[in-house]
């Protein structure tokens, strides 16, 4: 108990920070409802300076939760900075003008930041997850917010019934999401009889992983693939992103995404990547299939659908499933030696990274940009005309996204991306190779197609009655995030060291799932008793 | 010893069938026998929604303040308060006073019910419990 507590300082700020946020953003003073966002950033700086000292854990994945957790208040502490007015606006706008009081039952404010937050500590607790049961609760906390968010942040751009059309259709689809990856998780359950990783991992050292088990993990892949937006489930997520604020799209690209990678790697580390007759290290047969199988598909069908796009939103929606694809090849590669270009893991943790800090900068400009009073945000590739000439901040920021997004040379996207070729080249997985580079192509041409509207195009009447919204910090965020693309690629060598760091797999020893195993057929009782000692000692 | 309930068959669910067939019993009794032996008075008074005092006015189709979906939330928070608080209890009874353990699940529990607090002022800011 105690010393889960010493893993979970950054939970529990962000929790204390999350209640503080939620009772500040109600308060009937303005200027003090005006420091909500400031409080939420302070709460995941904290929470980052505690995930940076936090210790390793036991289990296959060691050095994972502090990069993660640190990955997540980062990146956080940008998409502060790009809500800020996202809820409220008109609402605040009205009470500054002295038009109508303050109606606590109208503010959106505070939850929307208490949202924010308790979704970014559902990451975290992802990340801190050794038990199935806390991985689901984990991973249900960072997604019930998210669902709130989205319906609603239509309200202060004018979306209207696109983001509770929205919200429903993620909401409806998210619990089906659930009750999938759920029922892969009671099927493991019933195949080792612990819900605990570690001993699951020790169970499949000793046993190998059965039918039941097979069935389990599958189910419990294809239900998580709706965090990550992968194919089976990945239709809701042209509609969300594009229904939802743009802040909001940025926030859905990174938090389930993150918390649903994390799962996948803590689930099927637990199988492990066992060498198979003298080939490279791989996951067990049908797994790494349905694996295979479900990156293959999503890269291309997020590369080939985003080409049809004229909405930007929907084109970074499609762009977020080709990427997720992408990091799916990382967890197929598997560890390899461990080495940072050979480690398909730690590729996966940094590719989050980089996608994280990218794709946010991509949204900023959306989110810095706004039609008149009634149509709200900018949507189409139209707006955008020209934005080099008119906006030339917002227009480079946005060029420099998308090419890092592309992976292009020197920025941080090419970084990210060479680890996950390089790790397939290791597992001698040549056809997924192809795929992977041909979809890396597809998308050049839609990436570029976009880069050469911001850049090359002459602004059109249309493009230059975008006027940009009047929020300081956005445009600030958006900075931020085309400054870290170019700088990260230069200085991101201590960030590779720490994901290497954190993608390191120790494969459990099969002596001692042999022992566990041995004693856990002996009785019921033995059982609980291997379960840990915490338990037992609420039995007594 | 650890439970084990479902090998043992359907004889430990005995007493609870026994319940529910006195409860049932009980309701049916009640309804059927008070249809045989009681009077019945038929009329447009005794007809009416309200039968006693008052008479009902208007359509039952009326807008209703939305603010009670935050009562009924608040409710929810005590409802599952009590829903952990009780088990807790009848654990937290037999723990050795004094000892680390029970001390862990005092503070496990204050955590919790921190938290439900949490919910209750947020509830008064929101201004649930203003009616006006």
């Amino acid at each position: 108990m105690m010393e889960k507590i010493a893993i979970l300082w950054p939970e529990i700020a962000m929790f204390a920070g999350t209640c503080v946020v939620m009772l500040v953003g109600l308060s009937p003073r303005a200027e003090v409802r005006r420091q909500t966002a400031l409080l939420a950033g302070v709460t995941l700086a904290v929470a980052g300076l505690l995930a940076a000292n936090s210790p390793g854990v036991a289990g296959p994945l060691p050095g994972m939760m502090g990069f993660v957790k640190g990955l997540t208040a980062a990146v956080g502490l940008m998409l502060v900075l790009l809500l800020a007015g996202t809820v409220d606006r008109a609402e605040e706008r009205a009470i500054a003008e002295g038009r109508t009081a303050f109606n606590p039952l109208r503010s959106t404010r505070g939850e929307f930041y208490s949202f924010f937050l308790f979704s970014l500590t559902g990451v975290m607790l992802c990340a801190s997850a050794g038990d199935l049961i806390w991985l689901f609760l984990a991973l249900e906390l960072t997604s019930l917010p998210t669902y709130v968010m989205v319906a609603m942040s239509g309200k202060g751009v004018r979306l209207g019934d696109r983001a509770g059309e929205a919200g429903v259709k993620y909401f409806f689809l998210g619990a089906m999401g659930a009750a999938v990856f759920l029922y892969g998780f009671a099927l493991l359950y019933g195949a080792t009889g612990t819900t605990r990783f570690g001993e699951m991992a020790a169970f499949f050292a000793a046993e190998g992983v059965g039918p039941m088990a097979t069935a389990g993990l599958l189910l419990a892949l294809v239900g998580v693939s709706f965090k990550i937006a992968a194919v089976p489930m990945h239709f809701y997520t042209a509609d969300v992103y594009q229904g939802a604020a743009a802040p909001v799209s940025a926030f859905l690209a990174f938090a389930p995404k993150t918390a649903g990678f994390v799962s996948i790697l803590l689930l099927v580390s637990a199988v492990g990547w066992l060498p198979t007759g003298g080939q490279a290290p791989a996951l067990p047969g049908s797994i790494d299939a349905a694996l295979w199988l479900i990156a293959a598909l999503t890269m291309t069908v997020g590369n080939v659908l985003a080409l049809l796009q004229t909405s930007v939103k929907r084109l970074l929606a499609y762009s977020s499933i080709a990427h997720s694809g992408y990091m799916l090849v990382g967890v197929i590669a598997g560890p390899g030696d461990g080495s940072f270009t050979q480690n398909g893991l730690s590729a996966v943790l940094f590719y989050l990274l980089a996608y994280g800090v990218t794709n946010l900068g991509a949204f900023a400009v959306l989110a810095c940009l706004e039609r008149d009073a009634e149509s709200g945000e900018v949507d189409s590739a139209a707006d955008l005309k020209g934005l080099c000439r008119t906006r030339p901040v917002l227009g480079w920021t946005m060029a420099i996204c998308l090419l890092s997004l592309l992976g292009f040379p020197p920025l941080l996207g090419f970084f990210a991306k060479v680890p996950l070729f390089t790790s397939l080249l290791g597992a001698g997985r040549y056809w997924l190779l192809v795929i992977l580079a041909v979809n890396s192509a597809i998308a050049a041409y839609y990436y570029l197609g976009l880069v050469r509207v911001v850049m090359l195009d002459e602004p059109s009447a249309e493009s230059r009655s975008v006027r940009a919204t009047p929020f300081v910090s956005r445009p600030v965020a958006a900075v931020a995030s085309a400054s870290a693309v170019v700088l990260l690629a230069v200085l991101g060598n201590g960030l590779m060291v720490a994901s290497q760091a954190a993608g390191q797999y120790q494969r459990p020893a099969v002596g001692d799932g042999h022992a566990a195993r041995a004693e856990a057929r002996t009785s019921d009782d033995a059982r609980a008793e291997a379960r840990g000692s915490d338990v037992g000692a609420e039995r007594r | 010893m650890a439970p084990t309930l479902a090998n043992d068959g359907l004889a430990p669910y005995l007493p609870v069938g026994i319940i529910l067939l006195m409860a049932v019993t009980f309701a049916v009794a009640n309804i059927v026998l008070t249809m045989l032996i009681g009077p019945a008075r038929k009329g447009r008074t005794k007809g009416m929604t309200y039968e006693s005092g008052m008479n009902p006015v208007g359509t039952a189709r009326k807008r209703f303040n939305v603010r009670f979906y935050l009562i009924a939330m608040v409710f929810l928070v005590f409802d599952v308060e009590i829903v952990f608080l009780y088990p807790w209890a009848t654990t937290f009874r037999g723990l050795e006073p004094g000892s680390e353990e029970s001390a862990l699940w005092l503070g496990r529990i204050m955590f919790f019910l921190l938290t439900t607090v949490v919910a209750y002022v947020y509830g008064y800011r929101k201004g649930v419990f203003r009616f006006d």
